[in-house]
Parts: C-alpha cells; sequence; structure tokens
C-alpha cells in the first residue's frame, strides 16, 4: 500500500476519497434513519465531511498544505465504547458512537501510514492529516460528553 | 469676675477693622473619628444588588438602580445602591444589613457643589475621593441576622439503612418562625426558582403565622408543594443572599412547613376549588407526571375539562416511580392527585398514548394536548459485557423497588454515574444489604447530583469511587455479571472553560468484583408514539422538544414541557413548563374563539 504513495497528489486523492466515502455513509444512514431529528444529524454529519473533503480539495489546487503543528488532545470517550452496528432506528448516542469510532479510525490509519512512510514531507502530511481527524474525533467526544455523559 | 471678662466683649470691636483672614482648607485639620459615619463607599464587585440595603433604609435614600457594565445573573440583580444625601441621615443602618459586607462609610463629611444632583451618586460606580479611605463605619462583628441555619432534623444513618422511613424529619413550628426570621426578604431566589415562586411572600407568612396565606402563594405557582419541599433541587438556595456570608435559608424545607402544617382537608376552601369555572373546551394532557400535573391544575382553574392520559397505573412519573420512598414518601404524591381528582381532573391511568391509544385520536379529538412524557429511556454505558445478567439501568430498578418488588442484588453493587438517579440506586442498594461502589469519571465536586443526596450517601456507608472509567463488564461462566474493570482518569482542563475532562489513564485497570452493576449514566425522551406524521413535524435538537416560549411545539395545539423540553430536568422547572404551557393553551384557544 505504501508504494501508492509517492507524492502529495497521491495522499490527497486518498483523503479525499475517505471523505467522501464518510459523506456516503452519512448520507445513506440519514436516508435509513426512521426519527425525523437523527435525519438531520446523520446529514450534519455529512455536511461535516463535505467541510472537510472541500479543504483538502483546496489544499490539492493550491498546493499549499498547511501543517497542523499543535497535537489535539485525545480524552479517549470512544475507546472503551462497543461498536454500534448502524440500524434504522439509531439514537443520538448510537450516531455518536459511530462518529467516534469512524474518526478514531482514519485517526489510526493515517497514523500509521505516517510512521510507515520514509519521506520527510509525506510523513509530515500523514501526520497532519492524523491530527485533523483527532480534530474531528474530539469534536464527537466532546458531544458525547457534553449530552450522553452529562450525569456521568 | 476677672478684668479681662469685662473688657473682652468691647475690645472684640476692634475685629471689625481687621483685614479678614482666609485659612487655605481648614477642615483638612479636623478629620472625622475613625468610625465616623460619613460618605458611603461600596465594593461593586462584592455587591449582589440584593437590595436589603434599600428595604431597610426608613427614609427612603437608597434606590436600587442598574448600573452600565454589571450584567444581570442567577446571583446578582445587577443593580447597585444610589444613595441621595438629601434624604440620608447617616444612620448607617444600610451598612449593619448588608449581606456581603461590601456597603461601607468613609470617614469624610464635607462636600462641596452647587449642583443638588451631585448628591444622588452610586457609591462605588461614581468615583469620589474616599472610595479608598479606609477609616470610617463598616459592619460590626455581629450580624443582625443569624449565620447558621437551624439544622433540619433526620434519622441516623444505622437507623434508617434498613427501611425505607422517610429521613428528613420537617421543622417544628419554633424551628420554621427562628429559620423564617433569617430571610431578608431580597428576592433574589425568585429570579432563580423556575417557577418564580414567591418564597420571600411564603416565608413571610411562615413568620406571621399565616399558613393559609402561605399555602395560597405556593399554589399561584406551584401545585405540587409537598414534593417540591421535599425532593427540589432547591436552587433558589444557591442564589440566597444570606448564604454569601452565611448559611443559605432553608427555602426547601420552609415550603415544606407550609405543606405539611395545613390540612389536607382545607385546601380546596382555602385555595377557593370550591368552585371552578367551566367551559366547553377539553384539553388532553400526556403523562402524569408534574409538568402534566401542574398543567392539569391550572388548566383546570382556569375553567377547561382535563383527561391526563398515563401510561403507568399510578400518577407521578419520576417523582413516583424514581424517587426512593425514604426521599419522597408515595402518599404525598397521592393526597396531590386526590386533590386533582376532586377538581373534576380525569385520569385515565394505564392508557399509554401510542399503545392503547392512538396519538392522533387525541390530537383530533381534544382542543389542545399537552405532552409531558419525561425522560423514559435509558442511556446505555456501552461498554463490553453490559448485556450480562446482573447489569440493570437505574431507572427500571428504582421502578421495581418502588413498586414494591424485591430485587436481588447479591454482595456487591457498582452504580456507574454522578447525578441523583445514581446516588438513589446506590443508597437504595445498602438498603437491600449489598456492599455499594459508585464508579464516578470526574471528581466528587464535579457530580450533578444534590450536594446533600451525596452527603446522604457517604453517611449511609456507599463508597465513591471518582475518576473511574468503566471499560468492562465481566461476565461469569454463566452470562452473569462478577466484576466490573475500570481506568483511573487524570483530570484535564477543558479549553473553552467549560467542566474539565477525565482522560482514561493507560495501565492503571483495576477490577471490582460485584454481582450487580446499575448504569445510571443519564436518560433521553422516546417520541416514538407520536407516530410518523407527527414525529416528522416535531423540531427537535440534541433530543430535546423545542418550543415557542409558550411551550407550544412546532405542530399547532401540542404543547410541551418538563425534561424532553428543558435543560435543567427536574421537577421544579417541569412544574414551571406546565404553568407556562397552561397559559399558553388558554391565550391560544381564547384568541381563536
Amino acid at each position: 500500500m505504501i508504494q501508492e504513495f509517492t507524492n502529495t497528489d497521491d495522499i490527497l486523492k486518498f483523503a479525499i476519497n475517505r471523505e467522501q466515502e464518510s459523506i456516503d455513509l452519512y448520507s445513506g444512514l440519514a436516508g435509513q434513519a426512521k426519527n425525523p431529528e437523527m435525519k438531520k444529524v446523520f446529514a450534519s454529519f455529512a455536511d461535516e465531511e463535505r467541510g472537510h473533503k472541500k479543504r483538502l480539495e483546496n489544499i490539492q489546487v493550491s498546493g499549499q498544505f498547511k501543517f497542523n503543528e499543535s497535537q489535539i488532545r485525545d480524552i479517549k470517550v470512544g475507546d472503551y465504547l462497543i461498536d454500534v452496528e448502524p440500524h434504522a432506528g439509531m439514537t443520538y448516542q448510537e450516531a455518536l458512537i459511530i462518529a467516534m469510532k469512524k474518526e478514531k479510525a482514519a485517526f489510526k490509519l493515517y497514523s500509521n501510514l505516517a510512521a510507515k512512510v520514509e519521506d520527510p514531507l509525506l510523513k509530515s502530511i500523514f501526520e497532519s492529516l492524523a491530527q485533523e481527524e483527532s480534530k474531528h474525533k474530539l469534536r464527537f467526544e466532546l458531544e458525547y460528553d457534553e449530552v450522553v455523559l452529562k450525569d456521568n | 469676675m476677672k478684668l479681662k471678662d469685662i473688657i473682652t466683649p468691647f475690645s472684640a470691636w476692634s475685629n471689625i477693622v481687621k483685614k479678614p483672614v482666609t485659612i487655605k482648607d481648614p477642615l483638612n485639620e479636623r478629620p472625622g473619628a475613625d468610625r465616623y459615619r460619613g460618605f458611603h463607599k461600596n465594593d461593586v464587585e462584592a455587591c449582589i444588588g440584593c437590595g436589603t440595603c434599600e428595604a431597610a433604609c426608613e427614609n427612603q435614600a437608597i434606590d436600587m438602580v442598574p448600573v452600565d457594565g454589571i450584567e444581570t445573573t442567577k446571583e446578582d440583580s445587577g443593580l447597585r445602591p444610589l444613595v441621595d444625601y438629601g434624604r440620608c441621615c447617616w444612620c448607617a443602618l444600610c451598612v449593619d444589613v448588608c449581606t456581603t459586607d461590601s456597603l461601607t462609610m468613609s470617614n469624610e463629611y464635607t462636600w462641596v457643589s452647587d449642583n443638588p444632583d451631585d448628591f444622588r451618586y452610586i457609591p462605588g460606580v461614581d468615583k469620589k475621593p474616599w472610595d479608598n479611605s479606609e477609616k470610617g463605619w463598616k459592619k460590626p462583628d455581629y450580624s443582625l441576622y443569624d449565620p447558621k441555619r437551624v439544622d433540619m432534623e433526620e434519622i441516623e444513618p444505622d437507623d434508617r439503612i434498613s427501611n425505607f422511613i422517610e429521613i428528613v424529619k420537617g421543622y417544628s413550628k419554633e424551628q420554621a418562625e427562628k429559620e423564617a426570621d433569617r430571610c431578608v426578604s431580597c428576592g433574589l431566589c425568585i429570579a432563580t426558582c423556575p417557577a418564580h415562586m414567591d418564597i420571600p411572600g411564603y416565608i413571610k407568612s411562615i413568620r406571621d403565622g399565616d399558613m393559609e396565606k402561605g399555602l395560597q402563594l405556593l399554589y399561584d405557582t406551584n401545585p405540587l408543594p409537598e414534593i417540591c419541599g421535599r425532593v427540589c433541587t432547591h436552587r433558589c438556595e444557591e442564589v440566597c443572599s444570606i448564604g454569601v456570608k452565611g448559611d443559605a435559608l432553608a427555602i426547601r424545607w420552609l415550603k415544606r412547613y407550609i405543606a405539611d402544617n395545613v390540612p389536607f382537608e382545607d385546601y380546596k376552601r382555602i385555595l377557593g376549588l370550591d368552585s371552578l369555572p367551566e367551559n366547553d373546551k377539553h384539553i388532553a394532557i400526556i403523562g402524569a407526571g408534574p409538568s402534566g400535573i401542574s398543567a392539569a391544575y391550572y388548566l383546570r382553574t382556569l375553567g377547561y375539562r382535563v383527561t391526563v392520559f398515563e401510561g403507568k397505573a399510578k400518577p407521578g412519573g419520576a417523582t413516583m416511580y424514581g424517587i426512593p420512598k425514604y426521599r419522597l414518601p408515595m402518599e404525598m404524591l397521592e393526597q396531590e392527585i386526590g386533590l386533582l381528582e376532586e377538581m373534576g381532573v380525569v385520569f385515565q391511568f394505564n392508557t399509554m398514548v401510542g399503545r392503547e391509544i392512538k396519538f392522533t385520536e387525541v390530537y383530533t379529538a381534544y382542543d389542545a394536548v399537552f405532552m409531558g412524557v419525561g425522560y423514559e429511556k435509558p442511556y446505555l454505558i456501552a461498554i463490553d459485557g453490559e448485556d450480562a445478567e446482573g447489569s440493570i439501568q437505574a431507572i427500571d430498578f428504582l421502578r421495581d423497588v418502588n413498586e414494591n418488588k424485591k430485587p436481588d442484588l447479591g454482595h456487591h453493587v457498582a452504580v456507574i454515574g454522578g447525578g441523583n438517579v445514581a446516588m438513589d440506586a446506590a443508597r437504595v442498594s445498602r438498603r437491600f444489604g449489598a456492599e455499594v461502589t459508585v464508579l464516578y469519571r470526574r471528581r466528587i465536586v464535579d457530580m450533578p447530583s444534590d450536594p446533600e443526596e451525596i452527603e446522604g450517601a457517604e453517611h449511609e456507608k456507599v463508597h465513591l469511587e471518582p475518576q473511574a472509567i468503566p471499560t468492562r463488564i465481566i461476565k461469569d461462566e454463566n452470562g452473569k455479571v462478577k466484576g466490573i474493570e475500570y481506568l483511573k482518569a487524570e483530570m484535564v482542563a477543558d479549553s473553552k472553560g467549560g467542566r474539565p475532562k477525565p482522560v482514561a489513564i493507560e495501565g492503571s485497570e483495576t477490577i471490582l468484583n460485584v454481582s450487580t452493576v446499575i448504569g445510571a449514566i443519564g436518560q433521553e425522551g422516546y417520541f416514538e408514539f407520536l407516530g410518523t406524521e407527527f414525529l416528522e413535524k416535531l423540531e427537535m435538537n440534541r433530543g430535546k422538544v423545542i418550543t415557542k416560549e409558550n411551550m407550544e411545539t412546532t405542530i399547532p395545539r401540542l404543547f410541551a414541557g418538563g425534561d424532553t423540553v428543558n435543560k435543567t430536568a427536574d421537577a421544579i422547572s417541569a412544574i414551571a413548563d406546565g404553568h407556562k404551557a397552561a397559559k399558553g393553551i388558554d391565550e391560544l384557544l381564547q384568541a381563536n374563539k
């Protein structure tokens, strides 16, 4: 897999495809959800992913990759939660678990890729993408902490 | 008589022809005494705008006025005293009664201005030369009111741990009057109470010995005072002005005192419920919890016919099924429901909308509908092993116990959570002889439970394990709970200023051998009973129903209140919602006449 990433453009294409997969996933869940509020929740998650995709596309066009220097705090809220299988009657809690797990998986993927590539530029880009996913995960974890874990 | 005494009156005439002598600023040489009652100073940061100074001033020389840059908050009216030196007699009573010790006096006593308006000023805001003066009158060491509240008698932990007898005994007449005497009637509590109860008013009725007036004031805004007098979250006490320097007034216990000391058979007469108006409009209430009961009471007093649909066999919602009897004896609730039935409110128990009757039928048949369905669906802990036998939810457990079912808890219970439901589950478990450990992700100080519930739990030997994050429930070979694993947590600051976040410390795994795990991390609403057609029209945000100010939802004629609407999710907020909705329904139906 590493050999596919020989330059920045390869990485960006890969990352953009992943964001598109997320958009498709959340859009699908929005269509599948029975509860109108959950439809809106998933639609808003899809919109967030569109924003992430757009950001990457802008980088692709401009060629300007801004490296994220700051480390995002991992509060590990989702780390010990069970996996949730998507279903039509999903609750807000389940939706947030899916989103946290997804962002965590993306973070791990980019972190692993960063560890494996040797080119310093590509490594930096992967690390930066990992940080970006970590930021997305944190956003969902904070929401989970505020809404679901209010009494905990 | 000396010769000088005879000559002096005549020699004094010689001064007439002398050139006048002016001494520059002579009064600097004659400062006021160190404790002189001179011009006022006020530490506006410490002042909470309670207005006790204004109320105490016999000359009406103080007005509480808004001040630019000082916001109105729960703990602060945002007003500050303006002193009028055309009226002030410098008696210093305003300083002596100040609840925060912010108001003082300098020892300055001269102030020259040709503009009379200058002598009306806001100490501490309108800058004056004496603002930093150390000297002058300050509040004496003694206090005009007792800083210590009258203790509430309770059954001792060893005597209560084996039963469900109500723990709090209630005030005697002497105790209630003594406690009521501490109130300065500032009214900060009124704004904080979600129902905006006339707290100073009903406390005054205790001082006056007029319980009937007190009961009327309670029912003006709260038709469940016996309940709130026991289990209210009493946020009013958090802003009590005498609580700044002493113990906050025991507002909740005083409310209970009134409700407990008026014979129930006199309620209808005292509240003027013997003869209520009647109109031809019929309102449906879904859910007989605090918000539904409140809406039903006020709608009935306005003349509406009211029918309450309740899925369970008894009314009360979370108060009946979720609060243990040692905090709220059931007869209190049944008594208050009895009053509504006597008023003509019809209760249809065991009739769940969406199960026994369709929502669309209710919506079509009634002129307006109020929905107070509460939080019925618990959040899962969502960790591995939660499906084990012996892993249960607190709201199911508490309901079963209140229905006199005896749970099989085993030797050791782990309760997950830090709210009132968690404390209730823990303390009820202790009453069944189990050792109890509460695992809470944050610090004890962060627990959302009422402090007295936490204290009560500790007195009953519930072990609190803070900064503990459950990671999995361990099952035995039969799939039954055998233990729970948790990680210790470190607290990290929230960059946005929210409460600190617990972060699991890798490698700190600890296993607790337990026989039961009770999840009490929170609940959410359940709205599927509305059916798809209505559900699609119901605007919600993060599980909360969106309503207008009058509590009407995005579905016309459907009003809502209680836990599924407000952020605080407590009984008093639900009661306030029910009252607001009753007014909203009345306004809507009157406008549509």
